[in-house]
């Protein structure tokens, strides 16, 4: 029951630290753009998804409402199409540090062609498209390919994912280190200090039991006999 | 927020100053674990206690304890190759 619930929770925390990573991570698309434009969006409780409101369009409009640019593109097959929002992202999280969305949105719309004469970029975003709760992708760099057929290998993603990976593996060495040179030998001690005055509570027990089991005997032979 | 950078700054800071800390714990640790080790596999004579705080003050000024300052410098490196690529490269 409870190894189940462990391993239980365990899964869950590895599920929500895989949701995280994939939302935040940069992914590239590569796809047309067909059109861009500036929209007066407004923002409840999706906040979580739009950047930080001291950045960007958001200091410069209000919290609630906030005027955002977006990119819209359509990808190789020629019907999936995808909505990518262009926000700054502010200081903090998550940390690419965007600033030039006005900038960006020029490149997107530079890169605008029809259906007849295709210019394939990568856009490069983070985040998700959930219509629901109305939260798209932020896109942060948009460049050109040779085509729509071009395999783009993530090597920064892999780079993080390798830099994570031997992060938590320095951690755990340490806590093994940890446990090893400070935790153990402080159980030993205490553990030693422990049998000693073990010891001398037998002692003092059998001790007292002598003194006691003769107390209690003497008030014994105040009762009365059993009566029948 | 205009003052953005300096509350990225400070947390980053304390963030950086704790990893850094841990990990010159653990990294005198594991040292000194191996002068024990190598005092007992060599079978040295004398006195263990002064040859083993010797060991431990030639890592205070060795290579690997200054390579701790990747720990600031790697992530102050990252942020700024961040900032280059994402707004001008």
């Amino acid at each position: 029951m409870w190894t189940k619930i462990k391993w239980g929770l365990r899964l869950l925390l590895l599920v929500l630290a895989g949701l995280f990573l994939h939302y935040t991570l940069p992914q590239r698309d590569v796809v047309q753009i067909i059109n861009t434009y500036n929209k007066l969006t407004p923002i409840g409780s999706n906040w979580m998804f739009y950047s930080i409101e001291d950045s960007g369009t958001g200091a410069e409009t209000t919290a609630t409402t906030r005027d955002i640019r977006f990119i819209e593109a359509v990808y190789p097959d020629g019907s999936s199409v995808m909505v990518y929002r262009n926000e700054d992202t502010g200081w903090l999280w998550p940390p690419y540090f965007k600033w030039d969305s006005s900038t960006l949105q020029a490149e997107a719309t530079n890169y605008k062609t029809d259906k007849a004469n295709p210019q394939w970029v990568a856009v490069t975003h983070y985040g998700w498209r959930i219509p629901m709760i109305s939260i798209f992708p932020n896109a942060v760099k948009i460049t050109p390919v040779a085509g729509p057929d071009v395999t783009l290998i993530p090597w920064l993603n892999i780079a993080i994912l390798v830099f994570l990976a031997f992060i938590l593996f320095m951690v755990r060495r340490m806590w093994l280190q940890f446990r090893e040179r400070m935790v153990d030998p402080a159980i030993d001690r205490a553990g030693q200090a422990w049998d000693r005055v073990d010891a001398e509570a037998d002692v003092a027990r059998a001790r007292a039991e002598g003194l006691w089991g003769r107390f209690t005997g003497w008030l014994g032979t105040w009762q009365g006999k059993p009566r029948k | 927020m205009i003052l953005g950078w300096l509350r990225l700054a400070f947390f980053a800071l304390i963030g950086l100053t704790v990893a850094y800390f841990l990990v010159s714990i653990y990294s005198r640790s594991v040292r000194r674990e191996k002068l024990e080790k190598r005092w007992k596999a060599e079978g040295l004579e004398g006195d263990r206690d002064a040859w083993i705080e010797a060991g431990m003050r030639d890592y205070e000024k060795g290579l690997k304890k200054r390579l701790l300052w990747l720990i600031y410098i790697i992530p102050m490196a990252a942020f700024f190759a961040i900032i280059y690529f994402i707004n001008w490269h």
